[in-house]
């Protein structure tokens, strides 16, 4: 850092304040406005609780709504073209708009954390160079799941599985930092063996990463009916009270659906 | 120590800088000639003490104005920062290493906000209007959250008021621990230059744990070299330029189930009671005066959410107190 500008960097700073992203209607009141950019948000949520449907509709919102390019790290397989073009077209009839939409999404396959950082750091480089391509703008980057990635590698007596998960997220928040975009991870889920609650998995080391964490549960406690019906609640924001609760439905490609907010814990 | 030994052992630089000569005769120092006084660096003016600088008559009388006034500034008394913080009356006081820790989401960052909102408002609002350094590693400083607490903590939030608080923070992120400590020794010249700042913020410590422990290999001291060589900058910018430095530290580790396990006896109160288990390195840890411990309730029937147990280490008292976190930041 150059000595002169110390001084000015603060009021730099407040004029490039961090910028929420809005996606999904019932998710942004749940998010204060949506997602943030400068910052790591997490999904968490048992399998089967439509993390990966989430984190679809995000990217459609974003790259129909806001016209805005996505960048969707896939490490377990589940991200399917058709599905997302269902998505977009519910939202939107016009083809021509679809095709734009799934132009601005890419999507990059890595299944183990050498390929991942391989990617990010191909991201930062296009990134600093400016390099104008068919990669616009990027605001936001999905990682669909970080827990795939950094799993095989924890256990064990030698923190190296520790340190790379440690420079995967120093990665992720300085790109999210520096270039302004939003970075969302999801995540399992495990239970806390003292106080029987749902925690993220990864243990403690990766639990100070996120800034913002939301949990995806199953709405309905019987499984003879499927639903497509989720609860989301904020567990972890720096600028909310924890413990608000929304609901979503992640069927019929419509994950926008706005229902009402439910307050279960006050501050 | 008379004063003529002081004299002779701190002037030999400061002549440099004057441009004067000194002869000893039977031990005293006498001025010979003052030619072209030139103006000794801000450093050296810092460490001389005042009585030296009145008695020395030949530098810039306007340097040792700012200078009285800016150290009377500088010490201007921390001591309404955060009462509740502390276990005893009086703190912090200049020097002070007061050390976060705590699990993840339990408020220390909230906390370093409320801080620097006490330190940057002005003293017609009732803050203390002093200046901070925030260094940040972990990069979870939000200043939409900043500006929002101080919107909500200044009478008239104007744009042009909060520019003016604003004015009054410095910020710095650094990505690796190498870095940390290059930033370290190049903030001497900002200290130098702004008498007034008097907070050193760090968030957080711990944050480059992992990385070090595995780029060290398998020699323990390799590992703890960057953070060693960090505590001593530190320590030697919180002494030289009379600052009051918070750090946090994040609970990386579970507290080993079985005393018998652990290496250290427990002898101090705070240690039963809450999970601490210390992992940096021997010169941090010495270093720190005050322990604060961060939890989380988790009953939401009581109104408080978060809870602190402070400790004085050289005292050996302890404190618990709860806080909230509201729009305008922490509540006592």
């Amino acid at each position: 850092m150059a000595s002169g500008r110390w001084w000015t960097l603060c009021l730099q700073t407040w004029r490039t304040l961090p910028k929420s992203v809005p996606c999904l209607t019932s998710l942004d009141q749940l998010l204060d406005s949506g997602l943030y950019t400068g910052e790591v948000t997490e999904l968490m949520g048992a399998p089967g609780t439509g993390k990966t449907q989430v984190c679809l509709g995000i990217a459609a919102s974003v790259s129909l709504g806001l016209k805005q390019h996505v960048l969707f790290l896939d490490s377990t397989g589940g991200f399917t073209a058709s599905r997302l073009c269902q998505m977009l077209q519910a939202q939107t009839e016009d083809e021509e708009e679809q095709l734009e939409a799934l132009q601005r999404i890419q999507v990059v396959r890595v299944f183990n954390i050498y390929e991942l950082l391989s990617a990010l750091q191909e991201l930062r480089d296009r990134l600093s160079q400016q390099v104008v391509s068919s990669m616009g703008p990027l605001k936001m980057v999905l990682l669909d799941s970080v827990s795939a990635v950094i799993s095989p590698l924890l256990g064990g007596r030698q923190s190296e599985g520790l340190a790379l998960m440690m420079q995967l997220s120093k990665e992720l928040k300085t790109l999210a930092r520096e270039f302004s975009l939003a970075v969302v991870v999801t995540n399992q889920v495990t239970r806390d063996s003292s106080t029987g609650l749902l925690k993220p998995a990864l243990g403690r080391s990766w639990s100070f990463v996120p800034s913002t964490r939301v949990l995806l549960e199953s709405k309905e406690a019987s499984w003879d009916k499927a639903s497509t019906r989720r609860a989301a609640s904020l567990a972890k924001s720096p600028r909310q009270p924890t413990g608000i609760q929304v609901e979503l439905d992640i069927g019929n490609g419509d994950v926008l659906e706005p229902s009402l907010v439910t307050p279960t814990q006050g501050l | 120590m008379p004063v003529e030994c002081l004299i002779s052992a701190l002037l030999p630089s400061l002549l440099l800088q004057c441009g004067q000569t000194f002869v000893r005769v039977e031990g005293k120092l006498f001025a010979v000639s003052a030619r072209n006084p030139v103006a000794p660096s801000m450093a050296l003016m810092r460490q001389v003490p005042l009585e030296i600088l009145l008695q020395n008559s030949e530098v810039n009388t306007g340097l040792i104005k700012t200078q009285l006034l800016a150290r009377l500034e500088g010490r201007s008394s921390l001591k309404n920062l955060e009462p509740y913080l502390f276990a005893e009356e009086g703190s912090p006081v200049h020097g002070d290493v007061v050390e976060f820790h705590g699990p993840e989401g339990t408020g220390k960052t909230e906390m370093l906000y409320h801080l620097i909102a006490r330190c940057i408002i002005p003293k017609a609002e009732g803050g203390l209007e002093v200046e901070v350094m925030f260094v940040d590693t972990d990069y979870h400083f939000d200043m939409l959250r900043l500006v929002t607490i101080l919107e909500n903590r200044l009478a008239q939030g104007t744009e042009e008021m909060i520019k003016q608080c604003l004015g009054r923070l410095f910020l710095v992120s650094c990505s690796s621990s190498t870095q940390l400590l290059l930033t370290l020794y190049s903030l001497e010249n900002l200290f130098c230059a702004h008498p007034s700042l008097c907070v050193l913020l760090l968030d957080s410590l711990s944050a480059f744990y992992w990385i070090d422990r595995s780029n060290g290999g398998e020699s323990l001291t390799l590992q703890e070299m960057n953070l060693k060589k960090c505590a001593n900058i530190l320590e030697k910018l919180v002494t030289q330029h009379h600052l009051v430095l918070f750090a946090t530290t994040q609970t990386l580790m579970q507290k080993s189930a079985n005393p018998a396990e652990s290496f250290l006896p427990l002898k101090l109160p705070h240690e039963t009671e809450t999970d601490y288990r210390p992992y940096l390195c021997k010169s941090w840890q010495q270093m720190v005066t005050h322990r604060i411990f961060f939890s989380k309730q988790s009953n939401s029937g009581n109104s408080k959410g978060f809870t602190v147990v402070s400790c004085h280490l050289k005292r050996h008292q302890t404190v618990k107190r709860s806080f909230s976190v509201a729009e305008c930041g922490v509540q006592f």
